[in-house]
């Protein structure tokens, strides 16, 4: 855990000083991502790197594990902490393994242990240890640097990661691999991250929580669903932008807006005479065709007229398959592509969910903003 | 012929002339390099020091050789040293005193900042930034800072035969009083082609002592 209490950094004296954190007040919780974002110029990295002390704090306190942080000698507290940085940083002097082995070194393990852990990290971040263990970092792509360098920020397993834009110098279509494989890391990991960022879908992404910064005041820290729905200023819906509902879709997954009880089911077995009755009593202009947990297709009332035999042999298949799991977006995404207003939704193992439809959509992302009036 | 029946008969002198010279160029460097890598790691770190000793081995440097020895005489003399080898180490010291400190603080400040952020940012202390990553990486530039200090107070050593530093310098001065083209010439090429050598040496020694990650 990480709390900054009424945290304050001036630069420069007297008349010239310039305000860098103003009176900053929010916390880290055990294993949660928080992402500091703002304009450059905002404070977001001053406060990080006051987290280990880079930089002196000039009023307030910085506490980690419920330790006042200038209780602390500053290299041991580092020492207790990854840190990150968007230039890499690793030491063209040093093998990649040597490079990963830096914080496990100064805390005096033993060779056996360090080469262990070294072999070990370098799996985690997908870098075969055969190949690039004896290597230099010249050698390396940046997106390969860059995997060093989150290697060698886990490497003596520290509770606590700090990470300066890392991603930030990796071309688009790495970045989008390495934060994912990142995420995944996290996922089993846990630490407990600060991540300085100043691209809002990286911050989505990324973030359990997201500071927002302006002028080195923090503006607001919530979930990225609630800073995307419920900015809190003008300065906070320019910096997520005017298409933050579309965001939300890209965060929102399938399974936060299904249907799982729908009523447009209808059986395989059912003949197309009765099933078609059963629609226009119902006012139903579209149906799903089950076979037991599996979905064969749709039907609609155009389709059944005048055409008799079991709806497994009529039925329409699906042009695309639609998992819980997937984003929102993927789901609207289909829609509009493939004119179909109302789409099965498969769980993990394939079989049959729940349906999705526009209205649901829309319904789920009016959910979140409704929040905002029962507070 | 001249040059080769000079050196035949005094062969044994050339030799003891050619290892004075190297022993006053090889001493005083030792004595720079001791002096001129901490100083000019040291100024690296306290910036109101930089301007001052870099300015300050660089007159050093603008004094003209032969002056300097003259300049130094009457000082040396009150301890009875204005003459001979130590007035010699003395002003090589100096001399190599620029080359040596500026190309350490030059590569110092040349490593990447991003490198020493990352580095106090895993919590290095100072000490273990310079001896790890900032040292290893500046040791070309300060190698080649030696390498120059070497190779001009090779020449520098040959005018101080003059103040009776000996070395083959000896050989060009007393050449020149008695009009002896061999021994002049003796003097002449044994002092250049040690300098050759010795850029030659240090330069491989450079490439040698070079990180390997900043030769691929």
């Amino acid at each position: 855990m990480i709390e900054y209490d009424s945290v304050t950094k001036f630069f420069g004296v007297g008349k010239n000083a310039v305000t860098a954190n103003d009176n900053v007040t929010f916390e880290i919780k055990q294993g949660e991502t928080a992402v500091f974002l703002g304009p450059s110029g905002c404070g977001k990295t001053t406060l990080l790197r006051m987290t280990n002390r880079l930089e002196s704090i000039s009023s307030g306190n910085i506490r980690v594990a419920e330790k006042n942080i200038m209780d602390v000698n500053p290299q041991k507290l580092r020492l207790s902490m990854g840190y990150v940085i968007q230039q890499i940083g690793l030491f063209p002097n040093k093998t990649i393994a040597d490079n990963v082995a830096v914080v496990p070194k100064m805390l005096k393990w033993n060779k056996e242990k360090i080469k262990d852990r070294t072999d070990e990290l370098l799996h985690l971040v997908k870098l075969d240890p055969k190949i690039y263990r004896d290597r230099y970092p010249v050698e390396l792509s940046g997106g390969q640097q860059q995997r060093v360098g989150v290697a060698r920020g886990l490497a003596a397993d520290p509770e606590i990661l700090l990470m300066d834009e890392p991603f930030g110098a990796i071309d688009p279509i790495n970045r989008n691999q390495i934060q994912d494989e990142f995420l995944k890391l996290q996922a089993k990991l846990k630490k407990t991250i600060a991540f300085v960022s100043h691209d809002i879908h990286e911050a989505i992404k990324m973030a359990d929580k997201i500071a927002i910064f302006k002028d080195g005041k923090l503006v607001q820290f919530d979930t990225p669903e609630v800073i995307l729905m419920r900015p809190a200023n003008k300065f906070v819906s320019d910096f997520v932008g005017a298409d933050r509902a579309l965001k939300v879709l890209g965060l929102l997954k399938i399974r936060d807006a299904i249907n799982p009880h729908p009523k447009n089911i209808v059986q395989a077995e059912s003949n197309a005479e009765e099933t078609l009755k059963m629609m226009e009593e119902q006012g139903l202009k579209f149906a799903i065709v089950l076979k037991g947990d599996k979905v064969l297709g749709h039907v609609t009332p155009k389709l059944l007229k005048y055409e008799q035999g079991k709806l497994k042999d009529l039925a329409e298949s699906f042009p695309e398959e639609l998992g819980t799991r997937e984003p929102l977006r993927d789901a609207l995404s289909a829609m509009l592509l493939h004119d179909v207003m109302n789409f099965p939704v498969m769980d993990d193992d394939g079989k049959f969910a729940g349906t999705i439809s526009y209205k649901n959509i829309q319904k789920a992302i009016l959910e979140l903003y409704a929040d905002d009036h029962d507070e | 012929m001249d040059l080769l029946t000079f050196l035949d008969q005094n062969l044994s002198r050339t030799f003891f002339l050619l290892w004075e010279h190297v022993w006053l160029v090889a001493l005083s460097l030792v004595i720079a390099m001791c002096i001129g890598v901490p100083l000019g790691v040291l100024i690296t770190k306290k910036k109101e020091l930089a301007q001052k000793v870099l300015g300050g081995a660089n007159i050093i440097m603008t004094v003209p050789s032969i002056a300097l020895f003259g300049l130094m005489l009457p000082v040396l003399a009150l301890v009875g040293h204005g003459l001979g080898k130590v007035p010699a180490v003395i002003a090589l010291v100096l001399y190599s005193l620029l080359p040596i400190i500026r190309n350490t603080y030059i590569a110092i400040k040349n490593v990447d900042p991003a490198l020493v952020d990352a580095g106090k940012g895993m919590g290095m202390t100072k000490w273990q930034l310079l001896r790890e990553v900032e040292i290893p990486l500046a040791v070309p530039v300060i190698l080649a800072g030696l390498k120059t200090a070497a190779v001009m107070n090779i020449g520098i050593a040959a005018i101080a035969a003059y103040v009776g530093a000996g070395g083959l310098g000896v050989f060009i001065q007393q050449g020149i009083a008695r009009s002896h083209e061999a021994m002049i010439l003796t003097g002449a090429l044994g002092v250049s082609l040690l300098a050759v050598f010795v850029d030659l040496g240090m330069s491989s020694l450079e490439r040698l002592l070079t990180p390997k990650g900043l030769k691929i």
